[in-house]
């Protein structure tokens, strides 16, 4: 199986912080693969996606993400690489002004696809995720839940290689993440390669996927801790 | 890439069209949701165009007054004492004959005497000469389709004839008026220039407010791999939008002050005995105006997002 992310001793600091937020990580998943990033806040999660993202570069080592060598990436060439990747956020990053068929329309715009078919594709999009007949609403007026949904179609709605996402549950009730966190197994089923960094341990403890647990930008053989057992641990 | 299937993606031409249709109307019903914003920053723009607008008009309709003058311009040729009156008659009658003269009057001496006598007021110390001073005179009225260089020529070669002691063109305040017409033309440039320049600031701040309120949107943008092209163009399309407000408001302003101005200008023109409109602005301001708008809004808007588009990155 190809990689689709590969990261060689990948070390990276933030401007003003003499610490290193990851420090020579190596790490791959797989083409076709789902995983969880877990750890403590600070331990290089959001950090790690931000690299495959290219919202920031690695100071030292390598990152290859579907056979591209990212350091040899222009300013010029960043968009048409992200628009390989659907990117899910924990505060969303929905336009507002904007009815929820045009939040989900947008990557399918920017491409200049035909009209009808990006009708098509939106609804399609937006019917996978359960808020068909929303569409002409504005993002405001759904629920937290919803609004990541719009986000998540938005994301999916190119059919991209890889899906990353980061907190996707964290402003969402358990019932709603837990509803999230299938539809990411779901659209793993149909191939697409999916990197969740998340907090919510019970959630995602027995659902399947391998789980990357960061500790201080290495990664670490611990198991994560879920908050159910820090509450436990509390009462004893 | 599987993500291509069953979408079709249109030619070129078809895309950047359809494209340039939909930022078109978005970013015009960006500047219909604020109205009172809008219009205020177009008449900045506005007043701004229409005062060298209406300067050049200005200018427009006092050379317009210069070459009616012009066409008044009469040479005056002295005939010498020796010359009879039949032989100025004759010589009068040659000269309507010229190309280039569009008419001679004759007058003698006792008609010169006679004139003064009634226009100067000098009557009783004339009677006191024995002789008429005065020469008989040619008063020669130029076609006013000539240069005046073809008329000073004219007259200069008029001025050689044997009859003729002397020949006078009274031009030269005109030559002073035109000289000082040209003057205020290139002065009126210059302001243009600079006011051109001051719109251009007016509305790249006007669109660099615009990417600080829409800096959010510009994030989620970059975040889904929208290229700077996709992102300035709704920009690009707010600056056009403002020159083209602003053109319209400055045509608008000119208008009406020639509109305001047309009837006390009618009124004076009256009083000098030719009751003449004043001229509008020209077809080739109020296109020039309608095609230099735009253009400015553009440059405005294109120098305030290529500097800002940059500084805007996803965190």
């Amino acid at each position: 199986m190809a990689d689709i992310i590969h990261f060689h001793k990948v070390s990276h600091r933030y401007p003003g912080t003499g610490r290193d937020v990851l420090s020579e990580l190596s790490f791959t998943l797989g083409e076709g693969e789902m995983a969880f990033l877990t750890g403590a806040s600070g331990a290089g999660k959001s950090t790690l996606l931000r690299l495959v993202a290219l919202l920031a570069r690695a100071h030292r080592g390598q990152v290859v993400v579907n056979g591209q060598n990212l350091a040899g990436l222009s300013r010029q060439a960043i968009p048409a690489y992200r628009q390989q990747i659907g990117m899910i956020f924990q505060n969303f990053n929905l336009l507002h002004d904007r009815s929820v068929f045009d939040n989900v329309a947008l990557p399918l715009v920017i491409r200049g696809y035909a009209w009808a078919d990006i009708g098509r594709k939106v609804r399609a999009a937006l019917d996978t995720v359960g808020l068909l007949g929303k569409e002409a609403l504005l993002p405001q007026t759904l629920s937290g839940g919803e609004q990541q949904r719009v986000g998540i179609a938005r994301a999916v709605v190119t059919r991209p290689l890889l899906l990353l996402a980061d907190e996707p549950t964290g402003n969402l009730d358990p019932r709603m993440a837990s509803e999230v966190m299938k539809l990411f197994q779901r659209f793993n089923e149909v191939g697409v390669s999916v990197l969740v960094a998340t907090h919510a341990i019970d959630l995602i403890q027995g659902m399947g996927p391998r789980i990357i647990h960061l500790e201080q930008g290495r990664i670490s053989d611990a198991q994560p801790t879920a908050a159910s057992q820090l509450g436990a641990g509390h009462g004893r | 890439m599987a993500a291509e299937d069953g979408l079709r993606r249109p030619g070129w031409l078809a895309r950047q069209g359809r494209e340039h249709a939909r930022v078109f109307f978005f970013s015009l019903g960006k500047l219909w949701q604020r109205p009172a914003a809008t219009l205020l920053s177009a008449l900045a723009i506005g007043v701004t165009l229409a005062l060298p607008a209406a300067l050049q008009t200005g200018v427009r309709n006092l050379e317009a007054l210069a070459s009616r003058w012009e066409g008044q311009v009469q040479a005056s040729l002295f005939l010498r004492d020796s010359v009879t009156e039949a032989q100025g008659q004759a010589l009068a009658e040659r000269l309507r004959q010229r190309p280039g003269v569009r008419g001679v009057d004759y007058l003698s001496r006792e008609q010169s005497l006679a004139d003064f006598r009634a226009l100067s007021g000098f009557g009783e110390a004339l009677d006191q000469l024995q002789d008429n001073p005065l020469p008989a005179v040619l008063l020669l009225r130029p076609d006013p389709v000539q240069d005046r260089a073809q008329i000073a020529r004219l007259v200069e070669e008029l001025a050689a004839l044997p009859e003729v002691e002397l020949a006078r063109l009274d031009q030269q305040w005109l030559e002073r008026l035109q000289a000082v017409l040209a003057l205020i033309e290139r002065l009126i440039l210059g302001l243009g220039l600079v006011l051109g320049l001051a719109v251009v600031v007016i509305i790249g701040n006007t669109v660099r407010l615009d990417i600080e309120a829409r800096r959010e949107e510009i994030e989620v943008m970059k975040l889904v791999g929208a290229p700077d092209a996709f992102i300035r163009r709704p920009f690009l399309y707010t600056g056009l939008w403002y020159g083209l407000g602003g053109a319209l408001l400055a045509q608008l302003l000119v208008v009406a002050g020639w509109l305001a101005l047309q009837g006390p200008a009618q009124a004076l023109s009256g009083l000098y005995g030719s009751p003449q409109g004043l001229l509008g602005p020209s077809a080739g301001l109020l296109v020039g105006l309608q095609l230099l708008g735009p253009l400015l809004g553009l440059a405005g808007a294109w120098l305030s997002v290529s500097r800002r588009l940059g500084q805007i990155e996803p965190v």
